[in-house]
């Protein structure tokens, strides 16, 4: 791919600074972790060695537990499999994942609470929630959850933002108008109370969150495409476009948008930090993902509520700060590496 | 939690003991005051009570039989302690500020109603806390009964006052009657267990002082039904269609030794209940020994963990200790509280019928209709792990769909235990005999055994997670679902839940209605569609329970209705609809060392430990203990467990 040298020098410029650099690496790596979440974080065993067969459990269909010789219908359970076989010491084995626990199971123990303090001996890393599930597991796919919950928030609000602002600004006149006022009597409905209500009425599910956050998110984008486009549209270069017969959409989509674009690029990490923040409020509220689901903001809850279990509260408040952090500090690298006073294209 | 308000007020206006409707006050009958006050509205209610001369009788005093047996119940302990010292306010949080001060209608059955209600108003008669099936005089002075014509005949108690003074009259019996009859009040429901030929078919004068209430037909505890509380008619002269939003902040006077006065209710902030100093029964033998404090403060706390902190700042003085991560990690046993005998942790066996927290399947439902995939549900649902481990071992199992009746509860029938192996053996029956991919059973037609668990109850939230988990180790998926409880009540009210949990709280009755729950009467509607707004949840239909039922509701002989609730019992284990949860045999308090109670702590039949009113402050103890707090002085440690009624 052949990238514009003004593109490449952003990035060039993206690279010399390196906090943000590195956030943006050690972000990547844990989003490229999330994809093959379930080889990292499952109960499922990554590979068994049965009789002289192996099996790879991870992604296929439920094997029960009389496949391996187990007098269970239901799925194995590869922890105790893995301390039967230990004992048997009959040539089988087990590799399990480094956390070998769902989200969902409860793991609870003779004797013991089910809130458990961290211990590497139970491989519990952050230790258990209060019914007995472990943390990091939760923690681990309520991040994904809230990645996934994010990319497709910036997608829609950019898709729906972009579209209609760069309308709002090519066409103006009484359209801008009208839709100007359409925006402010849209983005004065009350978003939380629209949540509250819908949540009350319907089991929400990502999808459904994720339409009705982005539906009152997308506003903001419209005022800076607006100005953009109108900025754009009196340019030569657009004239020259229109002379020589350029349709609209590709007037705007092929010339103007990309004049535009870098403002719009400054904000997406910060679009994505307000998504996962949005996400976890909800959850904490009790209005987002409905149970058993693993998030941020369950943990959040039910940390807050149980400080005898430390534990639980730190790991959420830890994981949330630090994801924070590292996409704030991608964020205002990429606002220097694209400020216009430095790269400017005009003389 | 509405629901089983709900469900605990109605029952309560019943078939039973506590019937507590209305607290009032005399209409202003026959005395001059009568004509002072607007004549248009009582000439009306004169005008509704001739219209059914067969249901509003008028009589006069020689009118009275003779031969009746009058009895007072006055051989009955009293309740309390003969210690108890009155005076002090005490502090209680509630959760929500209530909707309204109404006692019917809409909005009225929040949790607040039973603090100006259920635990404050005096009724005729009461059933004894302590003593089973046996009634202690409020309002009434004495009672009798007539068995052939199953009439109730009551005198009242001549000093019987509103708190406005307005003393109690028969008429106020026959304007109960009017007002829960009225569409007005916009309670169907009410309407219904008011409405002549329901339960009761005439009511009559025979002076101010004595009147009588008949019963549709006899019954054991037919004395239940006389638990009626009085409408003061005098204060309902601007009665009418307006009634919702015309009495919304309106106390109404009340028969109880506690009053809300306008400028006590801070909205959305706190509210006062003051103690009437003049109270007529105040010295009366059931009474003397409670409601001691002068004044009752609630205030508005939203959050249960700020509630607790405000109990250990010494704000409120007591507090019930519901969830077990309060008793044991919040509270527990060695807090510097606890071991130096500031706050004193009490754990009481009661002894009533018990909530009915279980699972109701719909069983009009596709799939769900087949009684062996009920069967199979019941085998995989975990409730002895969620008892284990969500409950810590202190929760028991429910056993049957009418547990805590004495000798009418079953006396072996117990819930089917968690058992894979069944529960695949009675889904393979029904024809799902294949996992899935994701372990969930399939049968020949594709379908997955799956149902939504639908619920209003947050707080038990890990206990559904467990439910989950371990019945899809039977191949069976539960999605889960928790609602508000408003959303979750108008889903099985509407009957259009599969898989519903919900714990409804039932009545003192002496013995189980089944009818409510399980008969086809209140299943399916004429064209066969299920019948909304009624408590069959499980959409019973059978027609062999049926005439079970309807014998068992028709008789009047103790033994046979006995035998009768046993068989119904066991014919609706094999029905399989219901599924039994958990049931707490105690509640737990946390209270200051100043809060004293009698020593046995409180009685049998009690809820909480407020609810009679049995408890009191010596002096100003509050302040000398936290005085004492400061000072780093101990006192000793108490732990107590009451276990007098306990079983086994």
């Amino acid at each position: 791919m052949r990238l514009n040298p003004l593109t490449q020098k952003k990035l060039k410029r993206f690279y010399t600074l390196k906090r943000g650099y590195y956030s943006f690496l050690i972000f990547a790596i844990l989003l490229g972790f999330t994809v093959i979440g379930e080889l990292l974080v499952n109960n499922r065993a990554l590979i068994v060695s049965y009789n002289g067969k192996l099996y790879f459990p991870t992604y296929t269909a439920q094997k029960p537990g009389t496949l391996f010789g187990e007098t269970y219908s239901y799925e194995a359970n590869y922890r105790e499999l893995k301390e039967k076989f230990k004992t048997e010491d009959q040539g089988n084995w087990i590799l399990m994942p480094i956390v070998p626990y769902n989200p969902f199971e409860n793991d609870f123990r003779e004797n013991e609470k089910a809130a458990r303090p961290p211990s590497l001996a139970q491989q519990h890393f952050l230790g258990t929630d209060t019914t007995g599930r472990d943390i990091l597991a939760r923690l681990f796919y309520g991040f994904r959850t809230a990645m996934i919950f994010a990319l497709g928030f910036m997608a829609f609000v950019y898709f729906v933002g972009i579209t209609i602002g760069c309308a709002m600004g090519y066409f103006g006149g009484v359209f801008d108008l009208f839709v100007q006022r359409l925006i402010e009597i849209w983005s004065n409905i009350p978003f939380l109370f629209i949540v509250i209500i819908i949540a009350s009425i319907i089991r929400p599910n990502l999808g459904i969150l994720l339409f009705i956050t982005a539906i009152f998110s997308w506003t903001s984008i419209t005022y800076y495409m607006r100005t953009g486009t109108y900025r754009e549209k009196a340019r030569d270069y657009v004239a020259a476009a229109q002379l020589m017969g350029a349709s609209t959409p590709r007037i705007l989509f092929q010339h103007i948008l990309p004049n535009i674009l870098s403002t719009l690029v400054t904000f997406m990490p910060f679009t994505i930090a307000a998504a996962i923040t949005s996400l976890t409020a909800l959850d904490f509220l009790g209005f987002g993902l409905p149970a058993p689901s693993p998030s941020w903001g369950e943990l959040l809850r039910q940390g807050t509520g149980n400080l005898y279990a430390p534990w639980i509260v730190m790991s959420a408040f830890c994981a949330m700060v630090t994801i924070l952090v590292l996409i704030t500090f991608i964020g205002e690298a990429i606002r220097e590496a694209f400020d216009p006073k430095k790269f400017t294209t005009y003389q | 939690m509405k629901t089983s308000k709900l469900r605990f007020h109605l029952t309560l206006l019943f078939i039973l003991s506590s019937l507590i409707l209305w607290t009032g006050c005399s209409s202003q009958k026959e005395d001059n005051s009568s004509e002072q006050i607007s004549s248009d509205f009582n000439q009306k209610v004169q005008t509704y009570y001739e219209a059914s001369p067969e249901n509003f009788v008028f009589k006069s005093i020689e009118d009275l039989p003779q031969d009746l047996k009058w009895e007072d119940g006055n051989d009955l302990p009293d309740i309390g302690s003969p210690n108890a010292k009155k005076g002090g306010t005490y502090y209680e949080y509630i959760p929500d500020f209530p909707r309204t001060l109404r006692y019917v209608g809409t909005d009225a059955n929040g949790s607040f109603r039973s603090e100006i209600l259920d635990y404050n108003r005096v009724s005729l008669i009461h059933l004894h806390p302590n003593i089973p099936e046996r009634f202690y005089p409020g309002l009434a002075k004495e009672w009798a009964i007539d068995w052939e014509t199953h009439t109730i005949y009551l005198r009242l108690n001549p000093e019987a006052t509103y708190s406005d003074g307005v003393p109690v009259r028969t008429d106020d019996f026959f304007f109960l009657f009017y007002l829960r009859q009225s569409p007005h009040i916009q309670a169907p429901y009410s309407n219904n267990v008011f409405k002549f030929g329901t339960y009761f078919t005439k009511i009559t004068k025979y002076d101010d002082l004595t009147f009588s209430i008949t019963i549709k037909s006899t019954k054991p505890d037919m004395l239940s039904f006389a638990a009626l509380s009085p409408v003061p008619q005098h204060f309902y002269q601007g009665f009418g269609e307006n009634f919702i939003t015309d009495y919304q902040w309106q106390f109404e006077p009340t028969t109880g030794a506690y009053t809300i006065r306008p400028e006590d209710v801070e909205k959305g902030q706190s509210i006062i209940m003051r103690r009437n100093k003049n109270w007529w029964a105040k010295d009366l033998k059931f009474f003397r020994n409670r409601f001691n404090y002068d004044k009752l403060h609630y205030e508005v706390i939203r959050d249960p963990s700020k509630a607790f902190e405000a109990f250990l700042r010494g704000d409120l003085d007591a507090g019930r200790m519901t969830s077990p991560e309060q008793w044991y990690e919040k509270l527990p046993d060695n807090h510097p509280l606890v071991e130096t005998g500031f706050i004193h942790k009490i754990t009481f066996y009661n002894e009533i019928p018990r909530p009915t927290w279980g699972l109701r399947i719909n069983s009009y439902q596709p799939l769900l209709n087949n009684r062996d995939i009920r069967i199979g549900i019941n085998y995989a649902c975990n409730f002895g792990l969620i008892n284990k481990e969500f409950f810590r071992g202190d929760n028991e199992r429910l056993r049957t769909v009418a547990d805590g009746y004495g000798e009418f509860s079953h006396p072996t029938l117990k819930a089917r235990p968690f058992d894979v192996e069944k529960a695949l053996e009675y889904f393979a029956k029904a024809g799902f005999n294949e996992r899935g991919a994701d372990g969930i059973l399939v049968n020949e037609q594709g379908q997955r055994l799956s149902f939504s668990l639908t619920t209003g109850y947050k707080r038990f939230e890990a206990a559904f997670t467990i439910l989950v988990e371990e019945a899809a180790k039977a191949g069976l998926e539960l999605k889960l679902d928790i609602m508000d409880h408003t959303t979750s009540f108008k889903l099985i009210s509407e009957k259009k839940h599969q898989i519903h949990f919900v714990g409804m709280i039932v009545g003192l009755n002496m013995y189980p209605d089944y009818w409510q729950g399980y008969h086809s009467d209140n299943a399916i509607n004429e064209d066969g569609t299920a019948k909304p707004n009624t408590n069959n949840f499980t959409i019973t239909n059978d027609n062999e329970i049926d005439a079970l039922i309807d014998r068992y509701r028709d008789s009047s002989d103790k033994e046979e209705i006995k035998q009768l609730s046993h068989l119904i019992s066991e014919k609706l284990h094999d029905y399989a609809a219901f599924i039994p949860g958990w049931v707490a045999p105690f509640y737990r308090t946390a209270k200051w060392k100043w809060v004293h109670f009698p020593d046995d702590f409180n009685v049998r039949q009690s809820l909480r430990h407020r609810e009679y009113r049995v408890d009191w402050f010596e002096g100003n103890e509050r302040e000398e203990t936290l005085r004492a707090l400061k000072t780093g002085k101990t006192f000793e440690k108490t732990i107590q467990v009451y276990d007098q009624y306990k079983r086994n």
